[in-house]
C-alpha cells in the first residue's frame, strides 16, 4: 500500500516535471527574428507603450562583474557595464582625437589651466541637473586615500578646482601634464553624483551616473539588467530599451546560446571563430584591439640581466608563426605602442630585432656566455591565446639552446606572480591606453606602476618626464617613439603580436560597429 | 533517539570550529591575494596599503581570524571584499537553487538508477545484465563537463534548442525555470545513477541470497512482492547511504555543471569567490558547505531508522 502511495507520488512529480517543461517548448525566451514571436519573451519581452515589442540587447559575457563603482574598480567585467552608465568628461573618437562628452567644450589659456564648460541640462539617472560642482566632487573623491581610488595617479597633478559657475568649473595643475585630457577620458574620472555615495556608501551596488543606460537590477551570477536613460542628453538616443547581460562562463554555452538566439550577441576569440562561421544567422565584427602580447623577463635573475641573452631572445622568436597558429593570422605585430594608436606607433615590423636570426642569435647567446642556452620557466595564465603563444615560444627558443618548461597559472597565481617577481619568464597580454605616456611610463619607466620586471633605463626615464611635460604634439610624439626604440632596444619585454577581437551578433542587430577605442558603443543598435 | 541528535550536533562545534581554522590558514597559504586581484595591473604599495586597511588585512592572523570568526558566531557572516554584498543572505539565495539542482538530480538517478539496478539484479549474468552494466560504468566514468558540453553542442545543432538564458526562480516562472534546471538535472543526475545502479544491484543480489527470501518464496509470495517489498526495502540501506553522500556533495555545488549552465549556485559563488580571492566569501561557503555536509549525514543516519526498525540509536 505504502508503496503504491509512493510510487504515485513519484510518477506525479515527473508527470509535472515533464508537462512543465514541454509548456514551456514553444514559450522558450529565444529571440527569434520575427516580432511575434520575440513578444512571447518571458525574460526580458516587455512590451513599450507603443504595444511595439521592446527593443533588449541580450549579450551573453563570459565573466561576473566585482562592483559598479567606477572609480575603484579595473575588472574589465565591471567597466563593460559601468560604461554604460557613466560618463566622463572628454572622450576620444576612432582616430584617438578628443571629443566633447559631458564637457561643452574646452579652453586652455595657458599650460596648467583647464577651462571646462560643460553641457546644460544633463541629468543623472536620479533626475537631478549635473552641474560644475559634481565634477569637482567627482575628482575629490578619486583624489581622496580613503576611497583607494584606482585612478588617483591619473588625477594627482591636479592641484586645484574652481567652480566658476554652474556650468564652468576650472582646473590648475601643479606641472605641465600633456596626457592631461587623455586621461580624462578614463572612466576612472567618471562624473558621480555626491548624494548617492552618500546614501550609499560606495558605489558597488547602486550605479548612478548620466549614461545612455542605468542599472535596474544586478543578480550575481546569473544577470544585469540595464534600461534606457530616457533623459540621455544626446536626442534620440539610445535606440535600444535596454541591455541585457548574461554571465555565462563556459564558450561552448554561448556559443549554442547565439546559434540558437538566446542572446543576440558575444564575443570570442578567433580560434572560435570557425564554429560559427557559414552560420547565416550570425555576422561576425572583428575590430583592432589596442593589446599587444609579450614575454616579459625577471631581470634580478642573472641569466636575464644581460641585455644580449633578451636580444637573442628576441631575434629567436619568429612573430609572425605566432600570429598565424594562435591567431589564425588574425593578428598584427606590435611593440608596447601598438599600431592601433597610429601616429605614436613606430614600424616594427621592420625592426632588426623584429626578423628572426637564428645565427645572430646563438651568436649573442655565446658572447653572453651562454652558449649551449639553459633552463627556464616561462609563466602563462588568464588568457588561452598567452598559453598557446607559451608552448609556441617553447619551440622557438629550444632553437638557441633554452629548455623553457611551462608553468600554466591559475588567475590568482598569476597575478601573485606579476606582481612579486617570482617568475622567470612570463607571457601576457597588456593594453596599451589611448596615450603613449601609459604605454611607457606606466609599464617601462623605473617607478612605474606596472614595471614589474626591475627594468630602469635613465634615459627613457628622463624621455617620460620630458614627454608628459611637453604639450606639443609632434614633439611628443618624437620624444615617445625615441623611448620606444631604447625599450625595444633593452628588450625587458619581447612584444608580439596586437591580436583582432570579434563580436557575434545576430543578423538582426543593425547599428553595431565596434572600433578599438569605442568598441561596446550600443547607443545606436536597432533591433530588426 | 533525540540524546542521539542531541550529541551529534554537540560533534558539530568541534567540525565546524577545525574546518574554519583550516580553511582560514589554507586561504593565507594560496599564491595570490584579493588586492593584487582588485588592483590588477594599478597595483601600487599606496593602493595597497589602503586596501589592506579597508579589509583588516593588515592586522596579525589571529586577530583577522578571532573579528571574524566571532562575527560568524554572532551570525554575521561579513561583506564581500569584491562586492560589498552581505554574505549570508548570498549564500542562502544560492543555496535555494543548488538545492533544487541537487534533488532534481538526485530524483533522476534513482529514477534510473534504481529500476535498472533491480532489473540488472534479477538478470544477472545475461546480456541484459551487460548492457545495464555497461551503461552504469559509463554513468560513472564520463566526466560530467565532457557530457554536458557533448549535450549542449547536440542539441544546438541539431534541434536549434538551447535552455533560457539567465536564470529564473520556480517560483517566478515554473515553466522557465525547469527548463532551465532540466538538463543540468540530466546531466548530474545520469552520472549518479551510474553507481547508484551498480548499489542496487549488488545490494539486491545480496539480499535475494539470503535465506528469508527462500522462506518467503516457499510461502508461495509472488515475485513482485519479494522484489519491492522485500529484496529491495532491506537493501535500501547501502541505497540511502550512497545517494545521502551524493545529495551532500552535490548540495556543496555540482561546481563544473554549475559553471557550464550558467546556474547561479553555491558552487559558482564558491568558485567566483575563488578566483576572486574573496577570503570572507571562500570562508562562509565552505562553512555552510561543511555544516550542510555533516547535516545531510545526521538525517540519512536518522533516516535507516525509519527504513530498518531493528536500527536504533541510543
Amino acid at each position: 500500500m505504502k508503496a503504491k502511495k509512493v510510487l504515485s507520488f513519484i510518477s506525479l512529480l515527473l508527470i509535472m516535471a515533464i508537462a512543465l517543461t514541454a509548456c514551456g517548448e514553444n514559450k522558450q525566451s529565444t529571440l527569434n527574428d520575427q516580432p511575434e514571436q520575440s513578444e512571447e519573451t518571458p525574460a526580458g519581452g516587455s512590451e513599450t507603450s507603443q504595444g511595439a515589442p521592446a527593443q533588449i540587447l541580450k549579450y551573453a559575457t563570459d565573466s561576473e562583474p566585482i562592483g559598479l563603482d567606477p572609480h575603484t574598480i579595473t575588472a574589465a567585467a565591471s567597466i563593460r557595464i559601468f560604461r554604460q552608465i557613466y560618463n566622463t568628461l572628454v572622450d576620444v573618437d576612432d582616430n584617438m582625437n578628443f571629443i566633447p562628452e559631458l564637457a561643452e567644450s574646452w579652453k586652455q589659456p595657458d599650460d596648467l589651466t583647464y577651462i571646462f564648460k560643460l553641457k546644460e541640462g544633463v541629468k543623472f539617472h536620479n533626475g537631478r541637473e549635473m552641474v560644475a560642482e559634481d565634477v569637482k566632487y567627482s575628482f575629490e573623491r578619486v583624489l581622496d586615500p580613503e576611497v583607494a581610488a584606482i585612478g588617483k595617479s591619473y588625477y594627482d597633478m591636479i592641484d586645484t578646482m574652481e567652480v566658476v559657475d554652474n556650468y564652468t568649473i576650472k582646473f590648475t595643475l601643479k606641472e605641465p601634464f600633456a596626457p592631461f585630457l587623455t586621461n580624462l577620458t578614463s572612466l576612472y574620472g567618471a562624473i558621480v553624483p555626491k548624494e548617492v555615495i552618500e546614501e550609499n556608501g560606495n558605489l558597488m551596488q547602486v550605479a548612478c551616473g548620466t549614461g545612455p543606460f542605468k542599472l535596474k537590477e544586478w543578480i550575481p551570477d546569473n544577470k544585469i539588467i540595464l534600461e534606457k536613460n530616457p533623459d540621455y542628453y544626446e536626442e534620440g538616443l539610445p535606440k535600444l530599451d535596454g541591455i541585457e547581460y548574461y554571465v555565462m562562463t563556459d564558450e561552448s554555452s554561448r556559443i549554442a546560446a547565439i546559434r540558437t538566439g538566446n542572446v543576440h550577441l558575444i564575443k570570442l576569440p578567433a580560434s572560435s571563430i570557425s564554429l560559427l562561421e557559414g552560420n547565416k544567422d550570425v555576422v561576425i565584427k572583428p575590430y583592432q584591439s589596442n593589446e599587444y602580447s609579450f614575454l616579459g623577463f625577471n631581470l634580478d635573475l642573472d641569466k636575464f640581466k644581460d641585455v644580449r641573452v633578451r636580444q637573442a631572445i628576441s631575434y629567436a622568436v619568429n612573430r609572425q608563426e605566432i600570429i598565424d597558429l594562435v591567431y589564425d593570422g588574425e593578428a598584427t605585430v606590435t611593440g608596447f605602442v601598438t599600431p592601433a594608436m597610429g601616429r605614436w606607433a613606430i614600424d616594427y615590423a621592420n625592426e632588426d630585432l623584429y626578423k628572426q636570426n637564428i645565427e645572430k642569435a646563438k651568436q649573442l647567446m655565446a658572447e653572453a656566455g651562454y652558449p649551449d642556452g639553459f633552463e627556464t620557466k616561462i609563466a602563462v595564465g588568464l588568457y588561452d591565446d598567452i598559453r598557446a603563444t607559451g608552448e609556441i615560444l617553447q619551440k622557438q627558443l629550444e632553437q638557441i639552446g633554452i629548455k623553457a618548461t611551462i608553468e600554466n597559472l591559475e588567475s590568482g597565481q598569476y597575478v601573485d606572480a606579476w606582481s612579486n617577481r617570482t617568475h622567470e619568464m612570463m607571457a601576457g597580454r597588456n593594453g596599451a591606453g589611448t596615450d603613449p605616456n601609459r604605454a611607457v611610463a606606466f609599464f617601462f619607466s623605473t617607478t612605474g606602476s606596472a614595471n614589474v620586471w626591475g627594468y630602469s633605463n635613465p634615459e627613457v626615464d628622463a624621455l617620460c618626464n620630458e614627454g608628459k611635460v611637453t604639450v606639443n604634439e609632434s614633439e611628443r610624439e618624437e620624444i615617445y617613439k625615441d623611448a620606444q626604440e631604447r625599450v625595444l632596444n633593452d628588450c625587458p619585454n619581447i612584444f608580439m603580436a596586437s591580436p583582432m577581437e570579434y563580436f557575434f551578433v545576430r543578423a538582426n542587430i543593425e547599428g553595431f560597429e565596434p572600433s578599438t577605442f569605442n568598441a561596446e558603443k550600443f547607443e545606436n543598435i536597432v533591433i530588426k | 533517539m533525540r540524546s542521539y541528535i542531541i550529541r551529534r550536533l554537540l560533534a558539530l562545534i568541534p567540525v565546524l570550529i577545525g574546518i574554519s581554522l583550516c580553511i582560514f590558514l589554507i586561504l593565507q597559504l594560496i599564491p595570490g591575494d584579493v588586492i593584487s586581484g582588485l588592483l590588477g595591473i594599478e597595483e601600487n604599495p599606496e593602493l595597497r596599503a589602503q586596501l589592506e586597511k579597508k579589509f583588516g588585512l593588515d592586522q596579525p592572523l589571529f586577530k583577522q581570524y578571532w573579528d571574524w570568526i566571532s562575527k560568524v558566531l554572532r551570525g554575521d557572516f561579513g561583506r564581500s571584499f569584491r562586492t560589498d554584498k552581505e554574505i549570508f543572505p548570498e549564500i542562502m539565495s544560492r543555496f535555494k537553487i543548488t538545492a533544487q539542482l541537487t534533488f532534481m538530480a538526485a530524483f533522476i538517478s534513482c529514477l534510473i538508477g534504481i529500476p535498472l539496478g533491480i532489473l540488472s539484479a534479477l538478470k544477472r549474468n545475461t546480456w541484459i545484465d551487460g548492457i545495464i552494466r555497461v551503461i552504469a560504468l559509463l554513468g560513472v566514468s564520463v566526466p560530467g563537463f565532457a557530457s554536458a558540453t557533448l549535450l549542449i553542442l547536440f542539441l544546438s545543432l541539431a534541434f536549434q534548442y538551447y535552455s533560457p538564458v539567465g536564470y529564473v526562480g520556480f517560483f517566478e516562472n515554473p515553466s522557465i525555470n525547469m527548463q532551465i534546471m532540466i538538463l543540468p538535472s540530466i546531466i548530474l543526475g545520469t552520472s549518479m545513477s551510474g553507481s547508484v545502479m551498480r548499489m542496487t544491484r549488488s545490494s539486491v543480489l545480496e539480499i535475494l541470497r539470503q535465506d528469508f527470501i527462500k522462506t518467503i518464496r516457499a510461502k508461495g509470495a509472488p515475485e513482485k512482492v519479494i522484489i519491492f517489498k522485500h529484496a529491495l526495502k532491506n537493501g535500501l540501506i547501502p541505497i540511502i547511504t550512497l545517494v545521502g553522500m551524493q545529495i551532500g556533495s552535490l548540495l556543496g555545488g555540482a561546481v563544473v555543471t554549475e559553471q557550464i549552465f550558467s546556474i547561479p549556485g553555491l558552487g559558482l559563488m564558491t568558485l567566483t569567490a575563488i578566483n576572486q580571492r574573496d577570503y570572507p566569501v571562500i570562508q562562509g561557503c565552505v562553512l555552510f558547505i561543511a555544516f550542510i555536509y555533516v547535516m545531510i549525514n545526521l538525517l540519512v543516519d536518522i533516516l535507516y531508522t525509519y527504513v530498518d526498525p531493528r536500527i536504533t540509536y541510543k
